[in-house]
């Protein structure tokens, strides 16, 4: 990395001072904790390695990280399930800027509503008396509520709300780039559109698939506030026991946590770039 | 396959295609017969690219039809017509090799793999990229790129074959290289190839006939010759090759020849059979058809003035002017004859069956 001229200098300090000052610092002092020793309400200054050792010996604290891999996991694949036809739709099937331009809108929507007020709007649809259980019922599907708040589904249904767009615009951005006559060429050579999707479209969009798939993977690996209001304590992942640790003042324990959560998602981003540079660029 | 030896593979009747408001191709028709190179040429925006593109299946023609091998091809997709295409751009997958390129038509088809080895492998020969099937497209060059979008295509043996300006994107002398193959293979294979271009010398050196374009419309249909010596239109030509153009009001007919004035002057033209005494028309004279010396009297002779010239090796130029007009004069350089230097007065003249007659 070289910076060229002080023009350069002068530009990044601003970041690079609030990057360093407010969260490389803060980070560091607490990530410091995991090498103390928390005992009877007390954090002790001694240096040492067992809240590491018991973290890593207690198969809670494997529970918990299958947990927030396996939602991670679900929540990436669903996004991308759904986002994928939605990108392409809107790739192919929609004309003009501006229907464009008012559907990305849409899309984003969700964004622009506070976590909390999202997430009580997923209460309320969801709840045994909401509006998803009464239609199943009126409609005759389900012969009593389906439990979809405080476990499980709950959560993954409203994070993967929420990881549409960071699912849909990678891959409709990479479907922008892609030079259309490679469709035309498949085609002119005899296959079908499903077999153009399949042979030519979807391996070539595949970096758009895998970086959007890397954002929603590490998002919805470190959210807080979903699993907190709508798992109802039964979805315990990462980020709630680093919360639940640091309330305690356990900072020890919280540390430790943390540095399994930073783990888990770059290695996350590491296994994709890997993935990444075996794929053919579109350009 | 058997086909007729004169029979017509593609027969385009009357296509219009419009995009919005405005019209790409406006009742165009020609034929194309089997065995036949057959080039569209034309100007950028001229609608050769969408006739191209519509006789492939990738734009649906608003009016007309298009026939191929006697079968009315209506909205039938490119998959299921018997034509394949090399695109401007080439088109190959880059996430494949270029044995899997060439195989992806005949893997489509569902041929047995065996089957589809042979005949990648045969492909590949006839481009004589025999050796690189294994690499990838980033890997090749972009004359070896071309050739691997030519086997790719050739492989299927299409009964007609569509190539989209194939050779723009590469340098001047490997164009004129892969256009020697193109035409070696498109005698050899006696596949029907319908290619389109902006360069009249490329559509000159290769072609059966031409089809010149301008404008969404068809112009004139007809061999190299027939083009270069009988343009039909103004356009065509100021199009193929130089031409002085020269806007003449008719003066006298007779028999095969006709004179015409332009100002004070007269010029002599062949005459066509369409010319009306006292009617303007164009008449068209080659820069290597004028014929410049010193001035001796002569009453047939334009007068001129050497306004001026260009040695360029084996011909010299010279802009001429004459009182109304402007000429250019193409002469072959003989070794020892001195050059005409600019500011002389030159006696300037034509045969008269040497220009032809366009409507103005």
């Amino acid at each position: 990395m070289k910076v060229r001229g002080w023009l350069a200098v002068g530009l990044l300090a601003p970041v690079v001072a609030l990057t360093a000052g407010l969260y490389l610092v803060p980070l560091g002092v607490y990530l410091i904790n995991g090498f103390h020793r928390f005992k009877d309400g007390r954090i002790l200054p001694v240096w040492t390695l067992d809240t590491y050792a018991a973290f890593f010996t207690d198969a809670f604290s494997y529970k918990i990280m299958r947990t927030s891999l396996l939602l991670a996991a679900i929540v990436t694949v669903l996004a991308l399930a759904i986002g994928y036809p939605v990108a392409y739709a809107l790739h192919t099937r929609v004309r003009g800027a501006k229907a464009r331009a008012v559907l990305a809108v849409v899309l984003f929507c969700p964004l622009m509503i506070s976590v909390v007020v999202r997430t009580y709007g997923w209460l309320i649809l969801l709840a045994n008396q909401g509006l998803v259980n009464t239609t199943l019922l009126r409609l005759g599907l389900i012969d009593q509520p389906v439990r979809l708040l405080f476990n499980m589904q709950g959560v993954v249904i409203s994070l993967t709300h929420i990881m549409l767009p960071f699912a849909i615009f990678p891959i409709y951005s990479v479907l922008g780039k892609l030079d259309a006559s490679l469709k035309e060429a498949a085609r002119d050579l005899g296959a079908g559109p499903w077999a153009t999707f399949w042979g030519v479209t979807l391996p070539l969009t595949l970096p758009g698939v895998a970086s959007g798939g890397v954002i929603c993977f590490t998002l919805a690996l470190s959210a807080f506030v979903t699993p907190q209001l709508l798992g109802g304590g039964r979805v315990q992942v990462l980020p709630l026991t680093v919360y639940n640790s640091t309330v305690e003042i356990n900072w020890p324990e919280g540390a430790v946590t943390s540095v399994a959560l930073l783990a888990l998602s770059v290695l996350a981003v590491w296994a994709v770039n890997r993935v990444l540079r075996r794929l053919p660029t579109v350009a | 396959m058997t086909r007729e030896a004169h029979g017509a593979d593609v027969d385009v009747r009357a296509i219009t295609k419009r995009f919005g408001t405005v019209v790409a191709v406006e009742a165009v028709s020609f034929t194309v017969r089997a065995g036949e190179f057959f080039s569209l040429l034309g100007p950028s925006g001229c609608g050769k690219t969408t006739t191209l593109r519509a006789i492939g299946g990738f734009e649906a023609v608003d009016e007309g039809d298009i026939l191929i091998g006697g079968r009315s091809m209506g909205r039938l997709p490119p998959n299921r017509r018997e034509t394949n295409m090399v695109f401007q751009r080439l088109a190959l997958f880059p996430h494949y090799s270029v044995l899997d390129n060439v195989a992806f038509g005949l893997r489509m088809r569902r041929l047995p793999a065996p089957e589809v080895r042979r005949r990648v492998a045969e492909a590949l020969e006839r481009v004589e990229l025999g050796a690189l099937g294994v690499r990838r497209i980033g890997e090749l060059s972009g004359g070896q790129q071309q050739r691997v979008a030519l086997a790719r295509a050739l492989v299927n043996e299409p009964r007609v074959l569509l190539l989209d300006e194939p050779l723009s994107a590469l340098d001047l002398k490997l164009r004129i290289q892969l256009q020697e193959e193109l035409k070696r293979l498109q005698r050899s294979l006696g596949t029907t190839f319908i290619y389109v271009t902006h360069d009249q010398g490329e559509a000159l050196a290769m072609s059966d006939r031409i089809g010149v374009m301008s404008s969404g419309r068809l112009e004139q249909v007809g061999t190299p010759l027939e083009i270069y010596e009988r343009p039909a239109t103004r356009f065509v030509a100021g199009f193929i090759g130089d031409a002085n153009l020269v806007e003449a009001v008719v003066e006298a007919v007779d028999g095969n020849g006709l004179v015409a004035r332009v100002g004070e002057a007269r010029v002599w033209a062949r005459r066509e059979g369409w010319e009306q005494v006292g009617a303007g028309l164009t008449v068209c004279v080659r820069p290597e058809r004028v014929r410049i010396a010193r001035p001796d009297g002569r009453s047939d002779a334009l007068a001129g003035r050497v306004e001026d010239r260009a040695f360029s090796g084996s011909l010299v130029k010279y802009r001429l002017a004459v009182p109304g007009l402007r000429l250019h004069a193409a002469v072959p350089y003989v070794h020892g004859t001195p050059l005409f230097e600019v500011g002389d007065a030159v006696a300037v003249a034509w045969d008269g069956d040497q220009a032809v007659t366009v409507p103005a």
